[in-house]
């Protein structure tokens, strides 16, 4: 069982390598949320190289640190992408007081930075989720673009706050180690779906395009 | 017992195990609602183009009816009056033709011709009347209004307080088509004996109402109201924005009234 896990571990991480490849294939031809997308999966692969690259130099080391570019990176790009989705001001301004705020925290409590931040995590994931929530509304009566994607902002991000606010169990001696490793494989679990669903959204709606552009 | 710990994780199972549920939950919502919103939006589209379909086919109908009424007056107006005319002409060009004959020959063309005359002239004042052209909506409601009472087939009262420019000339035309279908029907269809007209108009409406005490018709038996002549009328009344209501029984008359915001 904890080798199928870290088997799908692994597959994440290739994953999260992978599919910004095909998205950047198709980077030139398509909108500006497109690439605002792109820029958001290029970031996450940078972030999980970098935990991947901190596991084999330093493998007794915390890789905590890590934890708040991931956190504060989906932010700033996804809010940038649902601010192109639904052409609403408030999300940028939103935006900035949260990332103020996550700046004032760090600033007032550098340690911070060592463990996890469960307070910062769950209000960008929920504003996350509340975006996706409007965008779904709005694609009720049309068809709209991202859409797959969207599904899967929502699924993850909502699925996953449970889990990023209790991540810092994993710091706790006391709490037995199978707990945050239980809570780590249902994440990997949920985060493949997610990556899935990616996949997918290129799959049926920029593929084509991309594919022509290279028969040409 | 059950320790603390496994507490904790079944909780935390738990609770992320009703997350997932909720997430999946509220997609397949939204999945759903969108589906039928489309499918009803769908229905709405066809609906739409169904109607248009029954306008475009009424039209074309009407138009061929117009077609089919203009070439028989020609026909019977004109060309067979012009026939005469020819076979006249033709005695003429003989030789041993006295000037007697040739006297009363060109007295029957002068009087054919000029019956003729006549006749394309109220052709094509029925396609359309000068009047309308030169002097508007108004005159030419008068003007249809007097040409309905020579008929002396039944009394007409005309009230039109209409404030000329009201509505744009091709607007105006479609009014004028409006009336003269009523006009139309009545005449062949209502054994009416007193006819009243009232166009007229206030601030930003115009409103036009008419009234006869004909056999009336059943408005719930379609085929009446779908007939050419009120198809025509409500297709008018669509293009114009306007709403038509016509409250009629059988033995009891009509009574119609459209209204037109500008």
């Amino acid at each position: 069982m904890k080798e199928l896990f870290d088997i799908l571990g692994d597959i994440t991480i290739y994953l999260s390598v992978i599919y910004p490849l095909f998205y950047i294939l198709g980077f030139s031809k398509n909108n500006k949320t497109y690439k605002i997308f792109t820029l958001y999966l290029i970031a996450i692969a940078l972030v999980q190289i970098s935990l991947r690259l901190h596991k084999y130099v330093y493998p007794n080391e915390p890789n905590l640190y890590l934890f708040v570019y991931y956190f504060v990176s989906q932010f700033i790009f996804l809010s940038l992408f649902y601010y192109e989705l639904l052409q609403h001001k408030w999300i940028l301004f939103i935006g900035g007081l949260t990332l103020l705020f996550i700046g004032v925290q760090y600033i007032i409590t550098p340690d911070m930075y060592f463990r996890y931040n469960p307070i910062g995590a769950t209000i960008t994931q929920v504003l996350l989720v509340f975006y996706s929530l409007l965008y779904f509304y709005r694609s009720l009566s049309e068809k709209k673009e991202f859409i797959i994607v969207n599904v899967g902002v929502f699924f993850y991000l909502l699925s996953s706050i449970l889990i990023f606010a209790s991540g810092n169990l994993v710091l706790d001696d006391t709490i037995p180690i199978y707990i945050p490793s239980l809570l780590q494989d249902i994440n990997i679990s949920l985060y493949l779906i997610f990556q899935l669903l990616i996949m997918l959204e290129w799959w049926k709606n920029y593929a084509d395009r991309t594919i022509i552009k290279f028969k040409k | 017992m059950v320790s603390s710990e496994e507490q904790i994780v079944g909780i935390i199972v738990i609770a992320l195990g009703i997350v997932i549920l909720m997430s999946a939950a509220i997609i397949a919502f939204f999945y759903f609602s969108r589906k039928k919103i489309i499918k009803t939006e769908l229905e709405k589209a066809s609906m739409e183009i169904e109607h248009q379909k029954e306008v475009i086919q009424s039209t074309l109908i009407t138009q061929e009816e117009e077609r089919k009424r203009i070439a028989q007056d020609l026909h019977d107006a004109i060309s067979s009056k012009l026939n005469v005319v020819s076979l006249n002409a033709n005695f003429l060009t003989e030789a041993d033709i006295s000037s007697q004959d040739t006297n009363t020959i060109g007295k029957q063309i002068l009087s054919i011709t000029s019956t003729i005359l006549e006749s394309s002239r109220k052709i094509a004042h029925d396609l359309l009347p000068p009047t309308f052209e030169k002097f508007g909506l108004k005159a030419a409601l008068e003007e249809l209004c007097d040409e309905v009472g020579e008929t002396k087939k039944f009394q007409i009262r005309c009230d039109l307080p209409y404030a000329e420019g009201f509505l744009p000339p091709e607007k105006e035309l479609h009014v004028f088509r409006i009336v003269q279908e009523l006009f139309n029907n009545a005449i062949k269809h209502s054994e009416a004996t007193v006819l009243q007209l009232t166009v007229k108009t206030e601030q930003n409406r115009l409103s036009l109402q008419y009234k006869d005490d004909g056999k009336g018709f059943d408005p719930d038996t379609k085929t009446l109201v779908k007939g050419i002549g009120m198809s025509g009328i409500t297709n008018r009344v669509a293009i114009l924005n306007g709403t038509l209501s016509v409250d009629s029984r059988p033995g009891d008359g009509v009574q119609l009234t459209i209204k037109i915001e500008r």
